[in-house]
């Protein structure tokens, strides 16, 4: 745990998980630069992350497109801006909501069973077993992780973007009588551009690039028998969760 | 407490065929509808013990500790940020289309008490506790600590649940009031540094009704009551040694999310076609 309430303690835990993750960073570019990683590997996981991961993303994606309608409709009747709300809703869902929401629930789904995964093979020697065998774990074991990861997180954005807006199209028309064709001028009106869409992508990327690099450091660096996957996991999430944050307000600062 | 092993966790590659495809969504629906029914058992017995069970001296407190001041940094970090991203968004698109910025602090102090303060902390306090309450839960059934409470003729319910609940519900609204605060301030400094609106026009709470306190507060509640639930769930069907805490962990994690989500969803729009 990284995150005490001591100042001091947290200031220094923070940069020591800083350091070890851009340490493991640089480790897994040269592998995947050098295309050193297993490709069978990342092909499963990626079937396990990424499509298992689908109905979770769907749920997710609908949910929140309705709610974002639900929550601005009294904006709506107030100023009687029915035509807006196409584009209002999908600029939240591109820039900042989709993006979002998806790296939060990948977080807590695949982030956090990758750092279980990982940090049960550390504590059982399979990691050290592997190295015996001279099998690199990075190569083998936490690239092909941290590609799928943010592969993703990349692709879940996309759908999440299509269905939170189908969710927010669907809820004005149910709550406020805004119908779909309005929605869908509102949306391509011209006050949307593409760099609405590619920030929102370009944040998905950076999300899935921390949530795989904090997994794996996490897992990586477990101590402490079964109780110590427990503390890694809940720190992967916190970790992840913090950090999306971080990230995502200085991508929307300077975007 | 059984809810056996999550359906499509290990689905094998050649399950595309029509019919292994029906079986498998019959399976996950049979799975999802004995999921409800083991939650709704296990929060109705803990509103039971919570009225009838035995008191230990201090459980709750230990547990509001554990809960609620564990978690303020990692709550007040996110949402300084949401405070900042919103209003920044927020302002930058408004003056795309609105001239003036006057109603930019009171629009957002609505939106912040109505939903985001309750539903962004939920869903932090969401992967955070969950999956705290998760872990431990399911070691202690890996190391069969759960069996011998049973023997030991304590409910684990009454012993390990039970706490957790009451902490939770009101660590969650202090916490929600903490996370407006919070994201309030951090508006606040974004609205003035960057679109000039004096902090004291930005602190309007001209568009605040009850309506959009009561909903706040409810969704507090809400949150703090099906977090618990929901985790010590997963944590109680935990099966298979250690690994198998990860799974329920992350299972933890996943489902109180979601359960943010849908109450969120419930609760906004029974407010909404209530009150207007």
């Amino acid at each position: 745990m990284a995150l005490r309430l001591a100042p001091h303690r947290a200031f220094v835990g923070t940069a020591h998980v800083i350091g070890t993750m851009g340490l493991l960073a640089s480790r897994i570019f040269s592998r995947v630069a050098s295309l050193q990683f297993d490709r069978d590997e990342l092909i499963r996981n990626l079937y396990r992350m990424g499509f298992q991961s689908m109905p979770i993303v769907i749920v997710t994606a609908l949910f929140t497109g309705a709610i974002m309608v639900v929550q601005a409709a009294p904006l709506v009747n107030r100023l009687g801006a029915h035509g807006l709300l196409g584009w209002a809703a999908g600029f939240g869902t591109l820039r900042e909501v989709a993006p979002l929401l998806t790296a939060l629930m990948i977080s807590g789904r695949v982030g956090a069973n990758n750092t279980a995964e990982l940090g049960t093979m550390v504590v059982t020697e399979q990691v050290d077993a592997l190295r015996i065998l001279a099998i690199d774990p990075i190569s083998f074991l936490v690239a092909p992780r941290f590609v799928a990861i943010t592969l993703t997180l990349f692709i879940a954005t996309i759908f999440a973007d299509v269905l939170a807006l189908l969710g927010a199209a669907w809820m004005g028309d149910l709550l406020l009588g805004v119908a779909p064709a309005t929605f869908y001028n509102g949306l391509t009106s011209g006050l949307l551009g593409v760099g609405d869409v590619t920030s929102g992508m370009l944040k998905s990327i950076l999300f899935g690039g921390l949530i795989g690099l904090s997994s794996c450091q996490f897992g990586l660096s477990v101590t402490g028998g079964a109780p110590g996957v427990g503390r890694a996991v809940n720190a992967t999430v916190v970790a992840s969760a913090t950090g999306v944050f971080v990230i995502d307000y200085f991508v929307s600062f300077t975007l | 407490m059984n809810a056996g092993p999550t359906p499509n966790n290990e689905a094998p590659f050649e399950a595309a065929t029509p019919v292994g495809f029906i079986a498998e969504f019959g399976a996950t629906a049979m799975a999802l509808g004995r999921t409800a029914r083991e939650l709704y058992s296990l929060f109705v017995r803990t509103l039971y013990y919570s009225f009838r069970g035995k008191r230990e001296p201090g459980a709750v407190v230990t547990y509001m500790f554990e809960i609620g001041n564990r978690s303020l940094f990692f709550i007040t970090v996110v949402m300084g940020f949401i405070g900042m991203i919103m209003v920044y968004q927020g302002g930058a698109q408004t003056k795309r289309v609105l001239p003036d910025l006057t109603l930019l602090g009171a629009n957002f102090i609505e939106l912040l008490i109505r939903d985001f303060a309750a539903s962004i902390g939920g869903l932090m306090l969401a992967t955070r506790v969950g999956a705290g309450i998760a872990a431990e839960i399911g070691s202690m059934v890996v190391t069969e600590q759960i069996d011998a409470l049973r023997m030991c003729a304590a409910d684990p319910v009454d012993y390990l649940v039970k706490p957790r609940f009451l902490a939770s519900i009101v660590m969650t609204a202090v916490l929600g009031i903490w996370s407006a605060a919070v994201a309030f301030l951090t508006g606040m400094a974004t609205a003035f540094v960057w679109f000039d609106v004096s902090p004291r026009t930005f602190a309007s709470l001209l568009l605040v009704d009850s309506v959009d306190l009561g909903t706040g507060l409810a969704k507090c509640i809400a949150y703090g009551a099906a977090i618990p639930i929901v985790s010590a769930h997963a944590g109680l069907s935990t099966f298979g040694g250690s690994e198998g805490v990860g799974t329920a962990t992350t299972r933890a994690v996943v489902n109180s999310s979601l359960a943010v989500i849908v109450l969120n969803l419930i609760i906004s729009a029974a407010s909404f076609l209530l009150f207007g």
